[in-house]
């Protein structure tokens, strides 16, 4: 695995003002690391914003402390990872693993699908009283010779 | 996220800037319904100004239009940026919701 170039983290009270905390790691991230394209900023932004979205609505407390949301992002030559955290929250109702979209007048129930429409691989664990999802997403590959074409991967 | 409207000649112009996500798409879902219950039922968003949405502000854009529907009217989206050009497409909301390219255009052909 190539080097971190640009890393941001977050923890605080899965509440939706920490949704908001959480673009605004994104945008400092990406004041960190100019050279990640604008089509995979796009994307991987709304992929972690889901994803934090998710536990702050969705994630039960296991116990009488509240459930918090965590969320640790990493640029590298090749790739974007996410990894966002629901501390002390219950184990999740998985409704399976095919999640498609639901019919156009639901009004919720999006979320997964665009972020497996968003991301290369998702992957899902329960550590330690912690749900844990891992999103990934490849950079845009560059045609040689194009505009773009520096040392190929994020555009480094 | 900053709310305004502007009743025109012939629908509503409501301009949302600012990201559109769960914190707030409450509101949006609040002030469109209070446009509508005040009169306006064919409503424009312009989202000139919205660089960012999710699901759950696709989700209150859905709700609204259900919304101006009932009220005999319709909901329709103008000025939109590429991601939430983007988000619309991946959940295939574009053919629900269709992008104009200004708030004039977006009641222009009735």
């Amino acid at each position: 695995m190539t080097s971190v170039l640009a890393r941001r983290t977050f923890r605080d009270r899965a509440v939706p003002e920490a949704v908001e905390a959480v673009h605004a790691e994104l945008d400092g991230l990406w004041d960190d690391a100019p050279f990640v394209p604008d089509m995979d900023r796009m994307t991987f932004a709304t992929a972690v914003i889901e994803a934090a979205t998710n536990v702050v609505q969705h994630a039960v407390p296991e116990s009488a402390a509240p459930v918090e949301l965590g969320v640790d992002i990493s640029v590298r030559q090749s790739s974007l990872t996410a990894t966002i955290s629901a501390f002390g929250a219950a184990h999740p109702e998985l409704h399976g693993t095919e999640v498609g979209m639901p019919a156009e007048d639901a009004e919720s129930g999006r979320g997964l699908a665009l972020i497996r429409a968003l991301v290369t691989t998702v992957t899902f664990t329960r550590q330690d009283g912690t749900n844990i999802w891992v999103l990934s997403r490849d950079a845009t590959p560059k045609l040689p010779g194009g505009p773009g074409d520096k040392l190929g991967g994020l555009g480094l | 996220m900053e709310l305004s409207y502007e009743v025109k000649d012939s629908y509503a112009e409501i301009r949302a800037a600012g990201r559109l996500n769960m914190v707030s798409a409450p509101k949006l879902r609040e002030f469109v319904a209070g446009v509508v219950a005040s009169g306006s039922s064919r409503i424009v968003v312009n989202l000139g100004e919205t660089p960012f949405m999710d699901s759950s502000g696709l989700g209150a854009l859905i709700g609204c239009l259900k919304v101006a529907r009932q009220a005999g009217g319709d909901l329709r989206i103008a000025v939109v940026q590429p991601q939430v050009q983007m988000v619309l497409e991946l959940t295939s909301m574009d053919r629900v919701l269709t992008a104009y390219a200004s708030a004039d255009e977006a009641f222009g052909d009735d």
